[in-house]
Formats: C-alpha cells, sequence, structure tokens
C-alpha cells in the first residue's frame, strides 16, 4: 500500500447530532433540524444552557474535509477501470466498491488495486475467504 | 478534433461532460478523466489530452514496460494517425525509461510542464508491473487463537 500523505490532525468541532428544539418533549415534534423562528424562542435568542445551534463556524478544516479517519478521500468504484483512474491518486484516494457489484468482480477488482496500491476500504466485503 | 476550432472552446464545450469524465459525489465532488493522454487522470484543461494542441500520454505496455503517446501538432483532423507512439520494454531499467520519455518530449519543448507528472506515471506503472505481494495471514486472537493452539 501506498505510503499516505501527510495531513493536518482531522478536528471535527462538533459530533453530536443538532436535534430540533423541544422534540425531546413531544414525540410529534421530529428531531431533524428546524431552526428555531419564534420571537420568544430562548434557543433561537442563544441563552445560556440552551443548545447549540448548527452553524459555520462548526464546518472542518478544507485540508481535512471529506477525509476518512484513515486519512484517504473515498472514491466509489464500479469495475477495474475505475481502479484505474487511482493510479496516481493512491496517496490520497481509497478506493471504495459499489455495493452492487458482485463478489466475482469485486476480486478482480481487489486484485487490481493490490497492483496498483490502491486501498479499498470495503475489502472484506461480499469475498468470501477459506477459514 | 478539427483543427478550425480552438483547444479553448473544446474545453469549455467538454468541461461540463464528456466520455473520458468520471464524476462523483464523493469528497466533494471529485472529478477524474479516462483520457488515455491525460498523465494524472485530474479532469483539468491542463492535463486533458484532448483539449490541448500537444499532450503526452503514459500507459502500461502489453508485455511490461510502458508505452508514450505524444500527439502529432498539425494533424488534429486525422484522428487516426494523430498519435506518435513510442514503446519501452519491461527489460528497459527505468531510470532509462524515464530519461528517454524526458529527452524526447519535456527537454525538446514538447510540453516541458509535464516532466514531472510524466515520469511519476512511468515509474507508478512499472511499480505496478512489480509482482504482487502476498499479504501476511492474519494473526488470530481470542477463542481462534486458542483453538489453533490446541491442534
Amino acid at each position: 500500500m501506498a505510503l499516505l500523505m501527510k495531513h493536518v490532525p482531522i478536528v471535527k468541532k462538533h459530533t453530536a447530532r443538532f436535534n430540533r428544539h423541544q422534540s425531546d418533549r413531544f414525540k410529534c415534534v421530529d428531531p431533524s433540524w428546524r431552526k428555531p423562528k419564534g420571537i420568544d424562542n430562548r434557543v433561537r435568542r442563544r441563552f445560556k444552557g440552551q443548545a447549540a445551534m448548527p452553524k459555520i463556524g462548526y464546518g472542518s478544516n478544507k485540508k481535512t474535509r471529506h477525509l476518512m479517519p484513515s486519512g484517504h478521500k473515498a472514491f466509489l468504484v464500479k469495475n477495474t477501470r475505475d481502479v484505474d483512474l487511482l493510479l496516481m491518486h493512491n496517496r490520497t484516494f481509497a478506493a471504495e466498491i459499489a455495493s452492487a457489484v458482485s463478489a466475482r468482480k469485486r476480486v478482480e477488482i481487489i486484485a487490481k488495486a493490490k497492483a496498483l496500491g490502491v486501498k479499498v476500504t470495503n475489502s472484506k466485503a461480499k469475498v468470501k475467504t477459506e477459514s | 478534433m478539427a483543427s478550425n476550432i480552438s483547444y479553448d472552446l473544446i474545453w469549455e464545450i467538454t468541461r461540463q461532460n464528456s466520455s473520458y469524465l468520471v464524476k462523483r459525489k464523493q469528497a466533494g465532488g471529485v472529478q477524474f478523466s479516462r483520457d488515455p493522454l491525460n498523465l494524472t487522470n485530474k479532469h483539468s484543461k491542463k492535463y486533458e489530452g484532448y483539449a490541448n494542441d500537444k499532450a503526452i500520454g503514459i500507459l502500461p505496455g502489453e508485455n511490461g514496460g510502458v508505452t508514450l503517446l505524444t500527439k502529432k501538432t498539425g494533424s488534429a483532423n486525422k484522428p487516426s494517425s494523430a498519435l506518435h507512439t513510442t514503446k519501452f520494454g519491461s527489460n528497459k531499467s527505468s531510470r532509462k525509461t524515464y530519461r528517454s520519455i524526458v529527452s524526447s518530449t519535456a527537454k525538446k519543448g514538447y510540453r516541458p510542464d509535464l516532466r514531472a507528472e510524466a515520469v511519476s506515471r512511468a515509474s507508478a506503472i512499472r511499480k505496478s508491473q512489480k509482482p504482487v505481494k502476498q499479504d501476511k495471514p492474519a494473526k488470530l486472537r481470542g477463542a481462534k487463537a486458542r483453538k489453533a493452539n490446541e491442534q
């Protein structure tokens, strides 16, 4: 496997989900985020002790955006020709085999990726090995 | 491509969609290219072979080694004879291959901006042609390891 490109540490500023205000109180209020709009709303007015609202400041560093914990970016491949595209990018990109690809073709893709030094994120999926 | 069309126009037409272009929604909408005359497989004006008058392509050869493709200038209206092919066999040492690639292109003033990319692609192809190392057998842990020890 090719040596990974060095990168600054990945920092996730807010890993918890942002839940909609009062979704914990009423089951009819779905937790998917809606910005509170009411004139007296304490979450909107950012009172002490209230839930945090999503904002652009929580975004990831541009240099580590889209990186997996391994430090690679994922690239969906459906056949060996797609793996060939990553020949010059095996230090930044990892191949991810699409879910609909059969076990027989997965073997071919994984062999190709190994020759090119490309990491495959889901190389164990569907492919049975003798044990 | 017809020679009476500017390459800038060709690029503007094909930059959103073309048969070479591979788009993915992952990694912030990454775009790669399948163009054989593209050294880095990046979809960009600089690297796309069809969008430039002169372009270099390096492909794996049939029996190992690499094949160097260059575009002949002025034969844009004769696509079948527009490519110049040079083969470097697998017996030729890698360094000599890089040297002849560079001396036949960049040193002659033929796309000197692609010198490093050409060498690194040739190197990557040579590396991929080496026999693949077998994975080490995974070390067993826990119950499986105990079971293997008993036998």
